[in-house]
């Protein structure tokens, strides 16, 4: 009689080991504690036994009953509540996600820029991007006749005022306002009369610098892009500087990096050369100092010039100028 | 300026290869944009004999050949179409097989012609791109090894081009002898230059048929003149046209040839009269009126400008002084006398006419960066000779020169410790005298003396330059950069600007960078006043510099409308452009700009899609201001905008002064820029907002007491603005009052029509107690009864 209450027990709790749905729950029940379950046939046994062991067997029932019902409704409490979890809330489904913003692929190069150079010591300047004549050309050294002043390639506004050609006059308007020592870096906004296509465009960017004190010489400035150029691109970087010619600096120099992409080795990028060519650089022209009252037998000075686009170009592998401008929002959405 | 390898080497020895040449030149400030081999590339084309030649079974002109490719006896036999006439069996060809690639990328393929296979080609000589036309197949003249690749063959025996950008202070350089004196220079090795014997005629003298007359001495400083008689207008030698053919430049008669070969070999631009044409004895050099107009000889009548140095003959202008010569005294092939002229202009007036007529040419390119006056003779003798080699022309005895103020010698002072303190080197004086003379720039006491033809050098600083240039930049010391602390401004204008930027984005603004040029149409309904427009624009779409963001925002929207991307969030910080003046550069402040369209959130399951209105670009407004401590603001309401809706606008005051707008753009202007969705935005002036931030930033202590909260349900007139009723609250409930939010506003039946009700929140605390009910009682009634007051407002039941 007792092994049979037992069996009842044991198989109780197997089966509900095995509850997965609420249709296993109610099965469940029906089969142990139903009105017709396991547990009512069980006391079906009192009728067949002996007097004296009926007391003994109805405890043990009324135990085996107890402890089902509990186990059964604790169970049966737990299920619903992992259901309702379950029902209610699907992680897997996309979240909520706030507007984000981001600032521009160009303003976060210039960003990188300026950090570099304002740990070098830089301050950053500012000037007006529609020049006097004087401050774009003329104090610049650059003549009249010069062909950068061309109709072709400069914008006017009228004959003496023009859309700046390079951030170059920040630095006359700089040494102008103040005396060396000058350590000074001014990014913006330049213009040049191209017509736009995929790899040109009539604005751009650059970053100007300009460095002027006593015994400043062109080791310095070989020091500076260096030192810039492994910031930027990493300490593997070598810079290789050229002659060239600039009007506002001599001597002049154009300056490259290893191709950032194959680090030198020669790919696609930089046409198997193993460079990528920056920009320009000097020593400040001797009349560019007479222009501004600095004497260039006390002072001697650096400049260079970087293009803010052609750098984020390279830094992202972004093969036209024009993407920056056209601000696509699935473009800008991937800085 | 094209420079041929092979031509160099007439004038010096060159050990380097052309890449080894290209390298060291570049290094040296002689860029080498491109080195072009003159045989272009292919590959797969090997040596091959043909063995057999059948006719072809369906058609006449073809031949059907077998070519070997290997002399091993087993080795494949190829059957080959050719259709040229001279194929023939025994014939050693460059044989390109299934797979090669000929010039110009064409690929060699199995095909079948007029139902015969045909598995490669016999090449002529056109097909590997090494003469312009063939007669037929290259049969080689003798015979060469089977199976050897022909390439490398012709790439060694044939010339290189370099393709040098010469910079624009450097006209020595433009032409074969310039490139190879920097060539000797850089390698210490000698320059031959050519011999020049002038076979004078001794019975007659060329002085005694013209006269040189300057009249315009300030435009020429030199002229002169031979001539060349008898001559027999022809076609010029195959190595003189090849020479010009290298480096671009096409034969034409073996006078003009000529002029051109002396011109690229020395730099020096001669110009040749059909003498017979002109009306002699007089070549008057003199400047052109206003209203003068002249033919030249590309058959072009043009308006001088006023000032432009012109050849004359007695009659007539004959040539335009160092630009090009006129029609009415071309050489032709009837000429037989000629006049050759070598002159220098001077290069100022050379850009501005050429600028002016719009006219270049090989000759005014040099005069106008500067051409070498000391070298005026030797071209003209240069030239004279190979005329009277190739013209078989008769040169007349002596040359007329008028050269009436010479050029004195150059002299630049010069101290050697200048290089090293430029260039922070540690060189010896004697290496960097040495190394000037290299260039033929002689030290002597304090001073260098400066060939004629270096007319880039004027000071100290160019000489550095020199000395920097033979070192080679890359052996030029770098110096470790150390940081030197300056007095460095704490304060920078560009570090608020990008404050202001991250402050947007914190916001979940997007960035954009527009061009700053627009149309004038797009430009005009953004500014009163005198727009900045352009004098030479690149093109109708970009003749007016922006007064104000939004156009170019508008823009921006429309773009990326057009491709579907409709929930637009951006901003925009940059210069607009004001006031135009003549004397002065124009107005150019800092703007900062929102446009906002689309869903307020990206559509989603669980955020249906909401479109943004006012309140959306307000709330941004003044999440915005409040992020950046903006000091004594308030908005008010405006309707005098042309750009934005009249009942949706209001500005931003700071210090009650205007600094901006916010509000919904007009249909009338977002319809312009095609676009037919909602647009807000706002448009603040960023050195106002910089002028008006709170600087002083102490932080205000949190109460420690609790706080109590009262509602209020106000009922007004629907015409008052929520805003006096805020303001109301605010300057009655006093310090005490902590916080005011509207969290309802109803207008219906429950109220009478003309009215409405704001439920309004407050919240009372104090920093130093907590408050009793009857004392935020007093408050809360105190505001009641004023704004019973002022607006006739009442608590609703």
């Amino acid at each position: 009689m007792f092994e049979e209450v037992e069996k009842i027990k044991k198989a109780y709790f197997e089966d509900a080991k095995k509850v997965k749905t609420s249709d296993d729950v109610e099965k469940l029940r029906i089969k142990y504690l139903g009105r017709k379950g396991a547990v009512s046939s069980a006391f079906t046994m009192m009728e067949e036994v002996p007097n004296d062991k009926k007391p003994m067997l109805g405890k043990a029932l009324n135990q085996l009953k107890t402890e089902l019902e509990n186990h059964f409704a604790t169970l049966q409490q737990e299920f619903k509540a992992s259901l309702n979890k379950r029902e209610t809330i699907d992680l897997t489904l996309p979240g909520r996600k706030p507007n984000t913003g981001r600032k521009h692929p160009i303003a976060q190069v210039e960003d990188e820029i300026k950090t570099i150079f304002k740990g070098l010591g830089f301050v950053v300047e500012d000037g007006p991007e529609i020049e006097n004549d004087f401050y774009n050309f003329e104090a610049l050294n650059i003549p009249k006749s010069h062909p950068a002043r061309d109709m072709q390639d400069t914008l006017y506004i009228n004959d003496d005022i023009v859309l700046r050609t390079h951030t170059s006059p920040v630095q006359i308007r700089v040494m102008e306002k103040k005396q060396p020592p000058v350590r000074m870096i001014a990014p913006g906004r330049v213009y040049r009369r191209d017509t736009p296509d995929a790899t040109h465009s009539p604005f751009f960017h650059q970053v100007e610098g300009l460095v002027v004190d006593k015994d400043i010489s062109f080791a310095d400035l070989k020091g500076v892009i260096e030192a810039f150029a492994h910031r930027m691109f990493g300490k593997d970087i070598k810079v290789r500087f050229r002659p060239s010619f600039f009007p506002f600096t001599e001597p002049s120099a154009e300056y490259d990096f290893n191709c950032v992409f194959c680090r030198g080795q020669g790919c696609r990028v930089c046409k198997q050369t193993g460079w990528i060519e920056i920009s320009g650089a000097g020593m400040v022209h001797p009349n560019v100092f007479r222009a501004v009252g600095y004497d260039p037998e006390i002072y001697s000075g650096y400049a260079f010039g970087m293009g803010i686009d052609r750098i984020a170009m390279l830094k992202f592998d972004i093969d036209g100028i024009r993407t920056f401008f056209e601000n696509d929002i699935r473009f800008l959405t991937q800085f | 300026m094209k420079v041929s390898y092979k031509w160099l080497k007439d004038y010096i020895d060159i050990k380097q290869s052309p890449a080894e040449l290209a390298d060291a030149l570049t290094e040296a400030g002689l860029e080498v944009e491109e080195l072009i081999p003159q045989v272009p590339y292919f590959n797969g084309v090997i040596a091959g004999k043909v063995t057999e030649v059948a006719k072809h079974p369906n058609a006449d002109k073809l031949s059907v050949c077998k070519v070997i490719t290997s002399q091993n006896e087993k080795a494949e036999e190829h059957q080959v179409i050719c259709g040229a006439p001279n194929v023939a069996e025994g014939q050693y060809i460059p044989f390109a097989a299934v797979g090669a690639t000929l010039p110009k990328g064409f690929k060699i393929k199995k095909v079948k012609i007029r139902g015969v296979t045909s598995s490669g080609m016999i090449c002529s000589k056109e097909e590997l791109g090494l003469e312009s036309s063939s007669e037929g197949i290259w049969a080689f003249d003798e015979p060469t090894p089977l199976g050897t690749d022909i390439y490398p063959l012709l790439k060694d025996k044939e010339d290189y081009i370099l393709d040098i950008a010469v910079t624009p202070n450097r006209p020595d350089c433009l032409s074969i002898i310039g490139v190879a004196r920097e060539i000797a220079a850089l390698t210490g090795n000698a320059l031959h230059l050519p011999d020049i014997n002038v076979p004078d005629e001794k019975n007659k003298s060329a002085q005694d048929l013209i006269h040189i007359a300057i009249e315009d001495a300030s435009g020429c400083h030199r002229y002169a003149a031979r001539i060349i008689s008898d001559v027999t207008i022809d076609e010029s030698p195959t190595w003189i046209q090849k020479r010009l053919e290298a480096v671009g430049l096409r034969p034409i008669n073996n006078v003009v040839d000529i002029t051109n070969f002396v011109l690229m070999e020395m730099g020096h631009p001669l110009h040749a009269f059909d003498m017979d044409r002109l009306k002699g004895p007089e070549i008057n050099v003199r400047s052109s009126s206003p209203g003068d107009t002249f033919t030249t000889l590309d058959d072009k009548e043009r308006v001088l400008p006023e000032n432009t140095v012109m050849i004359c003959d007695n009659t007539q202008p004959v040539a335009i002084g160092g630009i090009m010569g006129g029609q009415n005294s071309e050489v032709t092939a009837a000429t037989r006398n000629i006049l050759l002229e070598s002159a220098y202009f001077k290069p100022e007036r050379i850009a501005v006419a050429s600028k002016k007529l719009g006219l270049t040419s090989d000759a005014s390119q040099r005069f106008e960066r500067g051409a070498d006056i000391e070298n005026i003779i030797t071209a003209l003798n240069r030239a004279a000779s190979l005329l009277a080699e190739y013209a078989h022309g008769k040169v007349l005895q002596g040359v007329v020169d008028e050269y009436p103020r010479k050029h004195p010698q150059k002299k630049v002072s010069f101290r050697p410790e200048q290089v090293n303190r430029l260039l922070g080197s540690s060189f010896e004086d004697s290496f960097i005298i040495d190394t000037l003379k290299r260039l033929q720039l002689n030290y002597k006491n304090g001073v260098v003396e400066v060939p004629s033809f270096r007319v880039d050098i004027a000071q100290e600083a160019d000489l550095v330059e020199e000395v920097a240039r033979l070192v080679n930049y890359s052996n030029l010391p770098s110096k470790q950069y150390t940081n030197i602390q300056y007095d460095v401004e704490t304060y920078s204008k560009e570090e608020e600007l990008s404050f202001l930027k991250t402050k947007l984005i914190e916001l979940g603004m997007m960035e954009i960078v527009t061009n700053s040029m627009l149309k004038n149409l797009e430009a005009k309904p953004f500014y009163d006043g005198n727009l900045v427009h352009i004098m030479n624009p690149i093109s109708d779409d970009m003749t007016t510099m922006r007064p104000s963001l939004i156009p170019g925002m508008l823009k921006t929207l429309a773009y990326n409308i057009n491709r579907s991307n409709n929930d637009l969030k951006i901003f925009e910080l940059g210069r607009v452009f004001l006031n135009y003046r003549v004397k002065d550069i124009p107005e150019q402040p800092y703007r900062l700009a929102v446009v906002m369209t689309g869903n307020r959130f990206e559509e989603n399951w669980a955020a249906p899609g909401e479109l943004i209105d006012f309140y959306d670009i307000k709330g941004i407004l003044e999440s915005f201001v409040e992020k950046i401590f903006l000091d004594n603001f308030q908005f008010i309401l405006y309707d005098a905008s042309n750009i934005f809706s009249a009942n949706e606008t209001i500005a931003l005051q700071a210090n009650e002064k205007i600094i901006g707008y916010c509000g919904r753009l007009n249909e009338a202007v977002t319809s312009h820029f095609d676009i037919d969705v909602p647009v807000y935005g706002f448009e603040i002036d960023v050195n106002s907002m910089l002028q008006y931030m709170r600087t002083d930033r102490r932080y205000q202590p949190v109460s420690r007491y609790p706080f109590s909260e009262r509602d209020m349900a106000i009922v007004i007139d629907r015409r008052i603005n929520a805003g006096d009723i805020l303001k109301l609250v605010k300057e009655e409930g006093g310090h005490l009052l902590q916080r005011v939010k509207i969290f309802d506003v109803y207008r219906g039946d429950k109220i009478p029509e003309d009215k409405q009700s704001l439920a309004i929140r407050l919240r009372f605390q104090s920093n130093e107690r907590t408050l009793s009910d009857s004392e935020v009682d007093a408050v809360f009634t105190r505001i009641v009864n004023k704004a019973k007051q002022k607006y006739n407002a009442y608590l609703r039941k």
